[in-house]
């Protein structure tokens, strides 16, 4: 018996280290970081990601002139969790209407902290069917993808969905 | 060995007229970001493809802006409203100048 108790100590207390780095993980990770106050220059819904950074502010100022973006007839498809940041398959639907007179111009896709965060356009016209884009793109770290409708009369809708990424895809 | 700027595109093989198609389109190509190191420790130059255009018949439809962030190999799907038999046509440039081409045939079913 006395022989054994040492190796039955160490195997206990290797359990409740495990345990305890468990728990301490799941503390730090699960932590919500608060996001920077200071970015936010438009005018974001309530459940809008904040502006991160001035690229992005300086694409919504370029691409759109600061009008607003509203949150619908989007939708935007992407695992919460990419394993590789090489390849995240993203898909974009809308519902809004692809007739002559009413479509859709442009969709952007913006991942606010890619090194390129304005990561693709599509250039639009009527004689494409209703938008359901589906393509592959890069990630750098933990990010908001944004995807972005441009009606041709100027409106703005979008979807936004947040993905974390460990894999760097862009270098 | 893989053939850079080789372009696929590929569309229903049944298709009718007024038929919403989906129309996949596959360029190969490094769309190396800049930011990768080689073996060496060299910085491998950024090569990409910038800009490609969708031309039915003599119509452009569609035009995309892409950057290094649109992964290797692009692969874009979309849909198309397939309203008259054409060529539907695939131009890509990339950064350092060269146009890539690809198309495939828009034909309605016979029967």
């Amino acid at each position: 018996m006395a022989v054994n108790d040492p190796i039955e100590r160490r195997s206990f207390l290797q359990a409740v280290g495990l345990i305890g780095l468990a728990v301490a993980t799941e503390g730090l990770t699960g932590a919500a970081r608060p996001l920077p106050a200071a970015v936010r220059v438009t005018r974001p819904g309530p459940d809008d990601p904040p502006i991160p950074n001035e690229i992005v502010q300086k694409i919504f100022t370029e691409r759109f002139q600061n009008r607003p973006i509203q949150r619908g007839h989007v939708t935007l498809d992407v695992a919460a969790m990419a394993e590789d940041g090489r390849y995240v398959p993203v898909i974009v639907e809308s519902d809004l209407p692809m007739t002559a007179d009413t479509y859709v111009k442009a969709v952007y896709l913006v991942v606010d902290h890619n090194p390129d965060p304005l990561l693709t356009v599509f250039h639009m016209t009527p004689a494409l069917g209703p938008v359901a884009i589906q393509t592959r793109i890069k990630m750098k770290r933990t990010s908001w993808i944004r995807a972005i409708a441009e009606t041709n009369s100027g409106e703005l809708w979008a979807d936004y969905v947040k993905v974390e990424t460990t894999l760097n895809g862009c270098g | 060995m893989p053939e850079t700027g080789k372009t696929r595109v590929v569309v229903p093989e049944r298709i009718q007229r007024g038929d919403v198609i989906r129309v996949q389109i596959v360029v190969q190509h490094p769309m190396d970001t800049g930011l990768f190191r080689d073996a060496n420790a060299e910085i491998i130059p950024a090569y990409f493809i910038n800009d490609v255009q969708i031309h039915y018949g003599d119509e452009q439809v569609a035009q995309f802006e892409w950057t290094t962030g649109i992964s290797k190999d692009p692969l874009v799907s979309f849909q198309l409203r397939a309203e008259r038999e054409a060529l539907l046509t695939v131009t890509s440039k990339d950064n350092r100048g060269k146009e890539y081409r690809g198309s495939a045939e828009i034909k309605f079913a016979t029967t």
